[in-house]
């Protein structure tokens, strides 16, 4: 059996290879085992209102109001019971924390930990031309994906740059130039700060920024490696259409997760899909989402909210559809993908993060529709799993008790 | 004054228990109570000896290391505490008690430094560059969910530094273009693109140019109608001059909304553009307006004509007549600041700036190079030529009828002369419903039409797109033959069509355009590092030794040497300037406090670098409070102070969200895109008057006058304001106009463009203007979203929040305020009742009547902290009654706008007490400028 070839091999042998990559890989597809692993994140931050999302049978989603939405029901597990402990105050800052685990991101003091999908991007991040990739509506600049240092990397939001990034032309020698120019910046930058270690005054400040200096060199390393790959062609399957505009976003970043995915640019995905400020418009509703979220039981509202989320669950629905169709090796795309879709809000409307909804797809894993935990857990249990299924091991992540193997498979 | 109870119970008697472990800890040194006496002696009949009013107990102050006292210091300090019916603490005592609780507060982790953020970056590389470039939206949003930008407790990361990386380019790259400059241009267009039809009737010819009526799309969206004839060459700066009268009998200006954007024909929806300027059409003869607005290419820029008591004409009589558009551009001084300001003292090769006249004639570049067209088959009245016509209403197509022509569809250029040919460019025909308009394409090239080589494949098109869309060869081809291949079209039934509205190549740009480029005359490396040096220490705010800036110089100075290239190499320096630690971080590493304290004063009041004035300064050693103040007044003088205003309402009043929230238009149907310009800036205008004018804080609450234009003056019903220019205007004696609270912009940010939420509001009002310090909400509350349909009032609804008590503590600082402000709908227009949305029978259809019936009438009376008020008028009174408190939450927003962190306790009691004690001296100018010497001197 040809194992995969790994970056540093490429690195080793230089830039003629990419060429007999292809055929190694086309024959390491033989072995399903070394297919390339998938991930993605979906944190739907407002939630999903629990009548209609909680299947009231164990391993049946038919009953769900929004889950019988999902065709590849045999590929799906919805969890019940999963909490995020140390969530005290009114937790509107609780999507900090999603991919975290880390307690009461209200709190003055708050220095947030490095998130779940950034560990898995660091161990698979060198296979692709991007690491990982994280997208939101709009540009808010944080979203579920947090650094070693606690810091938020800032989503994409613009679907073009965004499609532009992972598919568009680029002019080669000039990507060069400047690549190379960035280098030769970072060098004196660095011998400048060299210069300055033996002033104690700020040292906080410059080794921040020695760090960072480090992070940009690998970067443009790895830029540079991929400058001998040529990028994937796909063509522009995005929406246009502006009468929904939420939802063309929504399917959007969806398409743009599918093509990523599809043409291994990124192995790593994260979508932080909200709206906190005025009326969004679906099909069959208008309103703040927001607004809506704090339902408050009642019933117009309910019945709004209920379209917005059944529209996201139905670009979701589509998602799993696509990836499903696609296929990868003795299967198809979604069985090389986990797919997980979940909240940071169990009940939007008052705030609260117990009984988070989340729903884990795809990924080969031996699905049992809905799943009912037998006790609360803390949602760090399921994130310590895939940590674990990434060859991962930290012991313990967030507020991980312990990895009950809860994904079967 | 008079300050109440807040819960109605008396407290009269002095606690005559005070634990002994207490007496005799306090100190009596200074002939009064310790301060911990003092607290007991005050505080511990409501919160000592069991007793925990509001949930506060003393013991935990004096037991509990980790209990945060801030509560307690801010009812405190603004003498919320004790309640005025109890005895009062001599300011002394006071003082000593706030000192008190300021030294326990264990000192909270702050950052020593700070990034500078998207926009400091963005306005101090313009003003060291003198250009002006807003790449700020290219960048991540910087703040998370802080208040303000400067927020410590954000680190750059690499992300970011990627974005500043790449902003760093494109601004070198616009201050010192590598391929020179592009001529300046002039335009001239009267007609208009094709637009759908149903809109058609909106616009007619009239004398030489085009008769425009108002009219909002089906959906609600203005309408606008784009301009042929001109399409932006590159990325910059364009003056747009209209020449245009009003036609009718009108009192008062017509508006013309000047747009850029891409132009998707075949839609009635919005098109994805944005508001360029607004254009005041005062006069019944035709006069010249000029706006500016920054274009890219493949936008174009589109007019919507606005009247405000009619929305819609057709085959219109009256309205805006526009006679012709001409454009001016891409606009540079020359020779270009950037070049005199950053080169100054070197010796230049100026030449003349080339200039281009775009003449109205067409002539297609295929003829001009005596080249021709043939085409795999045509439709009769369809054919080729109408590809090189320059109009896309008149089109190519495949042939379709009486016989389906099978493809391959293909158009054959022949380029008999061959001249070198870059690339083609494609216009789809702009009409019709999208058949044949292609998809996906290939080009092949040959010498003798026989024998074909693939140049491009697997290319792609937008369809229903207006704007040409460029194809570019991945190598420029001189062979007599192209063909540009149909590989996938759109077609509606799923025939085998393509058709082209327009087709042409694309030559190499020299033979078109002459770019000017400026050089160095006999440039050395003496210059090139004693040119990065004096910019190093403008960016820096220092004077610095050789070998500081040693490895600022190095990688510029190897390139030079390399290649002889001046620019391209001064270019690299810059870049290491300005992505460097001492220049993205603050504070930063200066010569001496006094460049430490320039550099701060222009950050926080340019967003930006010191001027040549503050380095002077700086240098001299002169740098004093009293020179500080005059810096002060001179800067927010400058124009460039706006930069903060709009920063500083931006995150303070969060008017950097105001456009994410727009009006429901079947509640607010009159509301539109000018007045979502104009909101923001009625703020920002007033805002900036008062501390111009050093007028007393009392203003942000009432006032007797505002900012406004003839579209804001109409939707606060306030008449005699023509003309859209902003500009000071009375209020009328019974408006309730006046102040932040009644402004549009904040009414509106305060909704979801809906309903509103007299808790929402509430806690903005309390958090933001009154300055209440709120606890956050506690877990699995039951959120209470007001509805206004049913039964029930708001205030029944809200008023669950009274019986229940863990709710009462805070909501009594929150509902009030809210509830006074319930007169004023999500638009903030005056209203007596609610309105509830009705339903509309299928699509929604734009009417002015909207879709909304009347509900109950609005109640806004409400009382704090004893104080009963009737309505907003009542609220206004009694926040002005504590002007100190006013100040002081003024003061702490603008600290931590400056520092990027709130104050300590202890810098707290610095600030209020250098609030003047009458509210006629208590000047916004003032207290900005003791919030900036507190911040940056010290005791300096």
């Amino acid at each position: 059996m040809i194992p995969e070839p790994n970056r540093r091999q490429l690195l080793k042998f230089g830039a003629a290879l990419p060429l007999a990559i292809n055929s190694l890989r086309t024959r390491a597809v033989e072995s399903q085992k070394n297919r390339p692993q998938r991930i993605i994140f979906i944190c739907n931050s407002l939630g999903f209102y629990r009548r209609n999302f909680v299947p009231t049978e164990q391993g049946e989603l038919g009953s769900s109001r929004y889950l019988k939405h999902l065709k590849t029901q045999d590929k799906v597990t919805v969890f019940d019971k999963f909490y995020h402990p140390g969530m005290d105050t009114s937790n509107h800052d609780s999507e900090k924390s999603f991919l975290t685990g880390a307690p009461n991101p209200e709190a003055t003091g708050f220095v947030n930990s490095i998130s779940v999908d950034q560990l898995i991007a660091q161990k698979q991040g060198n296979q692709t031309r991007f690491p990982a990739i994280g997208m939101s509506i709009y540009d808010r600049g944080w979203g579920c994906s947090w650094n070693d240092r606690g810091s938020a990397i800032p989503p994409m939001h613009d679907e073009e740059k965004i499609f532009d990034m992972l598919f568009g032309d680029e002019d080669l020698r000039a990507k060069k130039q400047q690549i190379s120019n960035d280098q030769k910046i970072l060098e004196s930058l660095r011998r400048d700060l060299k210069r300055l270690t033996t002033e104690q005054t700020a040292k906080d400040q410059y080794s921040h920024y020695e760090s960072l200096i480090r992070e940009m060199e690998t970067q443009l390393e790895h830029e540079t490696f991929w400058l001998n790959t040529k990028k994937p062609k796909v063509s522009k399957s995005l929406s246009e259409d502006r009468e929904f505009e939420f939802s063309t976003k929504i399917h959007n970043l969806f398409e743009l997760s599918k093509l990523a995915l599809r043409t291994d640019s990124t192995r790593v995905i994260t979508l932080s899909l909200d709206w906190i400020y005025g009326a969004i418009k679906v099909p069959g509703a208008t309103g703040g989402w927001h607004t809506l979220s704090h339902h408050g039981g009642r019933g117009d509202a309910l019945k709004d909210l209920s379209l917005i989320e059944t529209d996201i669950i139905k670009h979701f629905n589509q998602f799993l559809v696509d990836l499903d169709q696609i296929k990868d090796g003795a299967g198809t795309l979604l069985d090389q993908t986990t797919v997980v879709m979940g909240s940071n809000f169990g009940d939007a409307s008052n705030h609260t993060c117990k009984n988070l909804p989340i729903i884990v797809a795809g990924g080969g894993f031996k699905h049992r529709q809905f799943h009912a935990l037998d006790r609360p857990n803390p949602l760090c249990n399921l994130w310590l799993e895939l940590l674990h299924r990434n060859n991962i091991d930290l012991g313990k992540f967030g507020t991980s008790e312990k990895d009950f193997k809860l994904l079967g498979g | 004054m008079n300050r109440n109870l807040e819960s109605g119970k008396r407290r009269c008697i002095i606690a005559l228990a005070i634990p002994l472990m207490l007496c005799a800890s306090a100190s009596f040194s200074h002939g009064f109570d310790g301060p911990t006496k003092l607290l007991n002696k005050y505080c511990a009949d409501c919160h000592g000896n069991g007793e925990s009013e509001g949930g506060f107990e003393l013991s935990k102050l004096f037991e509990q290391k980790s209990f945060d006292g801030t509560l307690a210091f801010e009812n405190q300090i603004t003498h919320k505490m004790p309640p005025s019916e109890a005895d009062q603490p001599s300011e002394r005592e006071r003082l000593s008690m706030l000192n008190w609780i300021a030294k326990r507060q264990p000192p909270r982790v702050v950052n020593s430094y700070r990034r500078k953020s998207r926009s400091e970056y963005n306005h101090g590389i313009n003003d060291l560059l003198n250009i002006d470039l807003n790449l700020i939206d290219t960048i991540p949003d910087d703040r998370g969910t802080n208040k303000f930008d400067s927020d410590r407790r954000i680190l750059l990361t690499k992300e970011m530094l990627s974005a500043y990386f790449s902003a760093a380019d494109t601004m070198l790259e616009y201050a010192f273009p590598s391929n020179g400059f592009y001529p300046l241009t002039t335009w001239r267009t009267n007609r208009i693109r094709e637009s759908h039809p149903s809109y058609r009737i909106y616009n007619r010819p009239y004398e030489d140019g085009i008769l425009f009526s108002w009219t909002r799309a089906n959906n609600g969206n203005s309408y606008s109608f784009f301009y042929d004839g001109f399409a932006p060459p590159e990325s910059g700066w364009y003056e747009l001059t209209f020449d245009a009268k009003k036609v009718g009998d009108f009192n008062e200006d017509l508006t013309i909304q000047v747009h850029a954007g891409k132009y998707y024909y075949a839609d009635d929806r919005t098109q994805p553009q944005r508001l360029l300027d607004v254009i005041s059409v005062s006069k019944t003869d035709t006069k010249s307006y000029t706006v500016r607005g920054f274009l890219h290419p493949g936008e174009s820029v589109s007019v919507h004509c606005f009247h405000e008591k009619t929305w819609r004409k057709q085959n219109p009589k009256t309205g805006v007549y526009i006679k012709q558009l001409k454009v001016r551009g891409p606009l540079r001084d020359w020779p270009p600041r950037s070049f005199q300001q950053v080169l100054n003292g070197v010796a230049l090769v100026i030449p003349p700036r080339g200039k281009l006249d775009f003449s109205l004639e067409y002539e297609s570049k295929i003829e001009k190079i005596g080249g021709s067209i043939s085409v795999s088959s045509f439709q009769k009245g369809m054919e080729k030529e109408n590809m090189l016509d320059g109009s896309k209403r008149t089109f190519w197509h495949t042939q379709f009828s009486p016989k389906l022509a099978s493809p391959p569809h293909y158009v054959i250029i022949e380029n008999p002369k061959l001249i070198e040919v870059l690339g083609l460019t494609y216009g789809t025909w702009s009409g019709g419903n999208g058949n044949g308009q292609i998809k996906a394409y290939e080009v092949h090239s040959s010498d003798d039409g026989k024998s074909w080589e693939k140049i491009k494949g697997n290319g792609q098109l937008e369809i229903m797109l207006d704007q040409e869309q460029p194809i570019i060869f991945s190598k420029p081809t001189k062979k007599r033959f192209i063909k540009f291949l149909i590989t996938d079209s759109y077609s509606i039934d799923g025939r085998s069509l393509a058709s082209i509205g327009k087709l042409d190549v694309i030559l190499s740009e020299s033979k078109e355009v002459n770019r000017t480029e400026i050089r160095v005359k006999n440039g050395t490396e003496q210059m090139l590092s004693r040119v990065i040096g004096r910019f190093a220490e403008n960016a820096f705010s220092s004077e610095l030794k050789e070998e500081e800036l040693d490895s600022y110089r190095r990688t510029s100075l190897d390139a030079y040497e390399k290649d002889g290239d001046f620019l391209g190499a001064l270019k690299l320096g810059l870049k290491t300037v300005i992505c460097s630690h001492r220049f993205l971080f603050a504070p930063g590493k200066h010569k001496s406090l006094d460049y430490k304290i320039a550099s701060d004063l222009a950050r926080t009041i340019w967003l930006s670098v010191p001027d040549q004035q503050l380095l002077n300064l700086a240098k001299s050693g002169k740098v004093s409070q009293e020179s500080v103040r005059d810096q002060i007044d001179r800067m927010l003088r400058d124009d460039k102070s706006k930069r903060m205003i709009h920063s500083f309402c931006g995150q303070w009043l969060n008017l950097r969200s105001f456009r994410k929230v727009s009006p429901s238009l079947k509640l607010y149907p009159l509301y539109d895109e000018l007045l979502d310009h104009y909101l923001p800036k009625e703020t920002e205008s007033y805002v900036r008057y008062l501390i111009n004018e050093n007028l007393p804080v009392g203003h942000l609450i009432d006032s007797d006058f505002s900012f406004l234009n003839q579209r804001l003056a109409r939707h606060y019903q306030i008449e005699n304001v023509v003309g859209q220019e902003m500009r000071k205007v009375m209020i009328p004696k019974d408006s309730s106009r006046g102040g932040l609270l009644t402004m549009g912009s904040i009414l509106k940010i305060t909704t979801d463009g809906f309903h509103t939420s007299p808790i929402l509001r509430g806690a903005w009002v309390s958090q933001n203007i009154a300055g209440n310090t709120l606890a956050p909400p506690p877990e699995e509350v039951k959120a209470i979203e007001v509805d206004t349909s049913g039964a029930k009032t708001p205030r029944e609804q809200i008023e669950l929040h009274k019986n229940i008590e863990s709710c009462a503590g805070c909501h009594k600082s929150i509902d009030p305020y809210g509830f006074a402000l319930e007169s004023f709908d999500a638009t903030g227009q005056d209203r007596k009742r609610y309105r509830n949305v009705l339903s509309h029978k299928g699509t929604f259809l734009y009417r002015p009547s909207g879709y909304f019936k009347f509900g109950g009438e609005v109640d806004t009376v409400g009382e704090i902290a004893g104080e009963k008020f009737d309505d907003v008028l009542g609220l206004k009174k009694l926040l002005l009654s504590n002007h100190k408190k006013l100040a002081y939450n003024f003061m702490k927003q603008f600290f931590e706008y400056t520092n990027g962190h709130e104050p300590t306790l202890a810098q707290r009691i610095v600030l209020y007490d250098r609030i003047p004690d009458t509210l006629e001296n208590c000047g916004l100018r003032d207290l900005i400028k003791e919030v900036l010497i507190i911040s940056f001197l010290g005791n300096k």
